[in-house]
């Protein structure tokens, strides 16, 4: 065959481009999981189709996050399998979901839980459950391995997150002050997992300012604390020390004794616990049943969830609460209900960047970056060689109102999110657009509940979480802090409350 | 007069090429990847000595004068080149920054010698002639070069002393060159002064070339390499120095073949023998086939599992006919079973039973390694293990590291066995101590098997008993959480080596 000169040159130059082009690594991905398309639909309180069966069953769980899952697992285990779990997507797990490649499983939201004190007791309960506490042993391979965290600073790494590095006696003498301060309102007992056990109106003061403002009334002026201060609230709350009740900045440090064990963590994160739920109690949910109505009586309550109605004794409503006034009847608005939208993505690694001075951590951060940093999948890993990896990115858009992030969520496109990780990651990772294959990318609306000031005390939490009619509220967002025992808490709670009254 | 130009241009020649070997050898032994190092030095190389002919034309009188002091200073540098990289390897961090910048030099120093003297013998030949003659010997030069060097120089004189006889040539040149061109030259006084202190600089050099040799190479690997790789796993190097073989894993030694005996059934007869009947034996790591080698003097042993994560590892143990001698094909018998995984997740994964596992990993020099030093990997282990079965694990030195040795003790303890730490002379490694862990007591065995040569029924007691320099320390366990081991091994022999 002959080739045509043109063709020839065509080809040739084709080859040099190919050889231009190669340090810029091909990268894939897309939007996951986009949940906002169906919640929406909620919003215009139309188009529902009417019910074409009805399903009579005692207990109907709306919302398959870990208290939808927890309630369940209550339920279940005390020998009541008469119910029935409505999931709303097509992966049960809320905020303790996770995904699964080639190379590992990985989370898409929450990735720990700390090692509960003896107040949580149901967590407890479940980790013997599940066989991560066992003869009062935690299982050395669930506890995150070292090293554990890493903090780049001023060009270089350090081991852990709190600053330890360029800190002046001034930061120096204000940790210090802190830690103590901590260590007092520890000791008061007040500060508790779950909150409910603790909270005393003794501290109510706390909740009415700001965290930034409670730090500056103590004399705490300090750049690197305040930027540890602002990391705690953005890694936990999804809001700035500003945006943050001052009680609860003080219960992220003042809650839990400082142990040494590590978080209990798993490759896929809290995915983890999610899948070993959904082993005990995967019979009784249905996905992808998207829930648009909720009617109370008198004996009961229906629930519409796509074509069917469900009429149930009790229903435990363990989706986030700000979707109880688009679902449920004559449902009053809420105010004290603010949450934080996050983005989290999960890359792929075809190796790991090159990174001196420090061994790969589990959780890596940034200093004055604008992300929470990422998580290594394949750290839990027995291996020991690993090649390949993927890391889960975190970041609670923080800064600006909850609103017109969520809008700033909706109108950019894939490609400018993965540009925006990638520029953050590039600055200490510089090789990182050789190393990752794919991103992926889940946009959270409303991700977590945020303990603005205020929130805590409630008047309008208090009441929902003591409600005592057909209807029984069990997300995180009762407590006014998103996190794994709080969810727990509430969804155990609210199969406990049912047992009762059906039995009783 | 002509026939002795031209010789000049011929010595000239061979200087330039062997100073080039010269690099190329050091980098290949040095830094491996001998592909790339010669590629990049000769490349270098050339592209500098035509810089050096492009030069030359800037050079305009006394070209004579100029000529012999470009011979003196290349047999300065060029002689003393090989020295200097071994020193920079040893001593410095920028080992390539040093060899490049050396080969640039000599090279620019080479293009511009023939240039020159074209042009100092021009008026004597016809053009064409000078062309045809000073190339001809160039290459006759180049020649002779490149088969002396591997033939006789390497061989007989090292690579210092092939420099430096060079060198000398070199200077040679340029005192010869002192009286060839005597009617070109001004202040031939003074020339053949610094010719004479050259001479005998690189003469001294020659003479204490073994010391020069001797100071790098205590920083490098005492011997010759005769095998380097850099495997998807590890870099992989032995080394042979008379009848003694080497096998280094990450710069780390991890036998001599001089005494590796003494370690090998040091590791494996104290257990084993003690195993009443044992039929299946679990080797984690030991991809070299030595700890195989004692194992397959127990005939009633019927299977021996080796785990060993690095293919080229086991591969070359079972292929290398120096290796195979050493091991005695070991890896090739039949009642050997190699599998090439990462030993943790193939220990959870696995459900065998076996009644004697040697648990024989490098040191806990990372975190990576640490985590095969776990309680979480021991209670692993242990499960395999059969009821009257015994583990060893080499559990580095209790001398040089006796934290770390009483820390992995106190970490199978922790993982719920029985142990018998021991410890034996190894001359290459020092002294060096293993765990022997169990369910139950452990009674030394009272007959081994025949032709051992440094494990003995009357010895074993001894093995067992820790002098106060060794004695037990209370350590924490190590566990994949708290990585103590890792940071407890690092200061161990931080203390050592300052």
């Amino acid at each position: 065959m002959k080739l045509a000169r043109r063709r020839f040159l065509g080809l040739g130059s084709a080859a040099l481009a190919g050889l231009f082009l190669k340090g810029d690594k091909r990268i894939e991905g897309s939007f996951v999981h986009d949940s906002f398309p169906r919640g929406h639909l909620l919003r215009g309180r139309a188009g529902f189709p009417p019910a074409k069966r009805v399903e009579k069953i005692p207990v109907v769980i709306v919302g398959g996050g870990i208290a939808g899952l927890s309630a369940a697992w209550r339920l279940r285990k005390r020998g009541f399998s008469d119910f029935v779990l409505l999931e709303m997507s097509s992966q049960p797990g809320g905020n303790a979901r996770w995904g699964q490649n080639e190379i590992t499983a990985y989370p898409w939201a929450a990735h720990y839980v700390p090692v509960p004190g003896p107040q949580a007791a149901y967590v407890r309960e479940l980790f013997e459950d599940l066989g991560v506490l066992k003869n009062g042993q935690w299982e050395e391979r669930y506890l995150a391995f070292s090293p554990q965290e890493r903090l780049f600073l001023y060009g270089r790494w350090q081991e852990g997150l709190e600053p330890v590095i360029g800190l002046t006696p001034k930061d120096r003498d204000q940790f210090e002050r802190l830690e103590n301060l901590f260590r007092e309102f520890r000791q008061s007992g007040s500060f508790t997992v779950p909150v409910e056990l603790g909270l005393s109106s003794k501290f109510q003061d706390l909740d009415g300012i700001s965290f930034s403002d409670w730090l500056r009334q103590q004399g705490c002026d300090s750049r690197l604390l305040n930027w540890y201060m602002n990391y705690a609230c953005r890694d936990d709350y999804g809001a700035l020390a500003r945006d943050t009740s001052a009680w609860a900045g003080v219960h992220y440090f003042s809650s839990r004794p400082p142990e040494e064990k590590g978080p209990l963590t798993w490759p896929e994160g809290n995915g983890w616990i999610t899948r070993r739920l959904l082993e005990r109690v995967g019979g009784n949910i249905r996905t992808s049943q998207m829930v648009h109505r909720i009617t109370e009586t008198r004996r009961g309550a229906s629930v519409f969830a796509e074509e069917t109605e469900f009429q149930a004794q009790f229903v435990i409503f363990a989706a986030p609460t700000f979707l109880a006034p688009y679902l449920l009847e004559d449902f009053p608005p809420l105010h004290d209900f603010v949450y934080s939208p996050w983005l989290t993505a999960n890359l792929t690694l075809d190796r790991y960047p090159e990174s001196r001075g420090a061994e790969p951590s589990w959780d890596t951060v940034f200093l004055d970056s604008p992300t929470l940093g990422y998580v290594d999948a394949m750290h839990q890993s027995l291996r020991t060689h690993v090649d390949r990896t993927v890391w889960t990115f975190y970041w609670a858009l923080a800064e600006g109102a909850p609103a017109e992030n969520r809008q700033l969520l909706l109108e950019k496109n894939w490609a400018y999110w993965k540009e925006a990780i990638l520029h953050d990651l590039e600055r200490v990772h510089t090789d990182i657009r050789q190393c990752v294959s794919r991103i992926d990318i889940l946009r959270m609306g409303h991700a977590m509940i945020r303990p603005a000031v205020g929130s805590i005390f409630s008047e309008e939490r208090r009441r929902l979480r003591r409600r005592n009619g057909r209807i029984l509220f069990a997300n995180s967002d009762l407590s006014g802090i998103s996190i794994f025992e709080e969810a727990q808490y509430h969804g155990v709670e609210a199969a406990q409350k049912v047992l009762g009254r059906l039995h009783g | 007069m002509g026939i002795l130009v031209f010789i000049s241009v011929l010595l000239v020649a061979a200087c330039g090429l062997i100073y080039e070997l010269v690099a190329g050898t050091l980098a290949s032994y040095l830094v491996g990847d001998s592909v790339f190092q010669f590629s990049t030095i000769i490349g270098t190389y050339l592209f500098a000595m035509g810089i050096g002919s492009a030069l030359s034309r800037y050079i305009h009188g006394g070209l004579a004068n100029r000529f012999v002091w470009i011979e003196l200073l290349l047999g300065v540098i060029g002689g003393f080149s090989s020295a200097l990289l071994m020193l920079a390897f040893a001593f410095t961090q920028g080992f390539e920054l040093i060899l490049y910048a050396l080969v640039m030099v000599m090279g620019v120093l080479v293009g511009l010698e023939i240039p020159l003297l074209m042009r100092m013998v021009r008026d004597r030949y016809e053009f064409r002639d000078v062309i045809a003659h000073v190339l001809t010997f160039d290459y006759l030069g180049a020649l002779g070069a490149s088969l002396l060097f591997p033939i006789l120089l390497v061989p007989r004189l090292g690579l210092v002393r092939s420099a430096m006889l060079f060198g000398l040539i070199n200077a040679g040149v340029a005192l010869w060159s002192t009286f060839l061109f005597v009617d070109q030259l001004s202040a031939t006084r003074g020339l053949r002064l610094a010719c004479l202190v050259v001479l005998c600089a690189l003469g001294t050099g020659m003479a204490e070339a073994q010391q020069i040799t001797a100071t790098a190479e205590d920083n490098i690997y005492a011997d010759e390499i005769i095998f380097a790789r850099d495997t998807h796993y590890q870099h992989l190097v032995l080394t042979r120095f008379k009848d003694d073989l080497r096998l280094f894993l990450n710069s780390h030694l991890q036998f001599s073949s001089r005494d590796e005996y003494r370690y090998h059934e040091a590791l494996v007869h104290p257990g084993l023998a003690a195993v009443p009947a044992p039929r299946r034996v679990l080797i984690l790591g030991g991809g070299d086939g030595l700890a195989v080698r004692e194992i397959l003097k127990y005939p009633l042993v019927e299977s021996i599992t080796v785990v060993d994560l690095d293919p080229e590892m086991t591969r070359i143990f079972s292929s290398n006919p120096m290796l195979t001698k050493l091991n005695d094909r070991s890896l090739l018998s039949p009642r050997v079973h190699v599998i090439n995984a990462d030993a943790f997740p193939w220990v959870d994964g696995n459900a065998d039973s076996f009644d004697f596992i040697v648990i024989d990993f490098p040191d806990p020099t990372n975190y990576s390694l640490g985590k095969l030093y776990t309680t979480a990997f021991y209670r692993a282990v242990s499960r395999h293990l059969s009821a009257q079965g015994f583990l060893v694990v080499q559990s580095t030195s209790p001398m040089f590291a006796r934290d770390s040795f009483w820390c992995i003790a106190e970490t199978l303890k922790q993982a719920g066995l029985e142990t018998h730490p021991y410890h034996v002379y190894v001359p290459s490694f020092g002294e060096w101590g293993f765990v022997l862990a169990g369910r139950h007591e452990y009674k030394p065995p009272t007959s081994l098997p025949a032709s051992l040569r440094f494990v003995s029924v009357d010895g074993l007691p001894a093995l067992f008993q820790f002098p106060p320099d060794m004695a037990p320390l209370p350590m924490p366990a190590n566990q994949l959480n708290s990585q103590v081991l890792v940071r407890t091994y690092e200061n161990d022999w931080k203390d050592i080596s300052h």
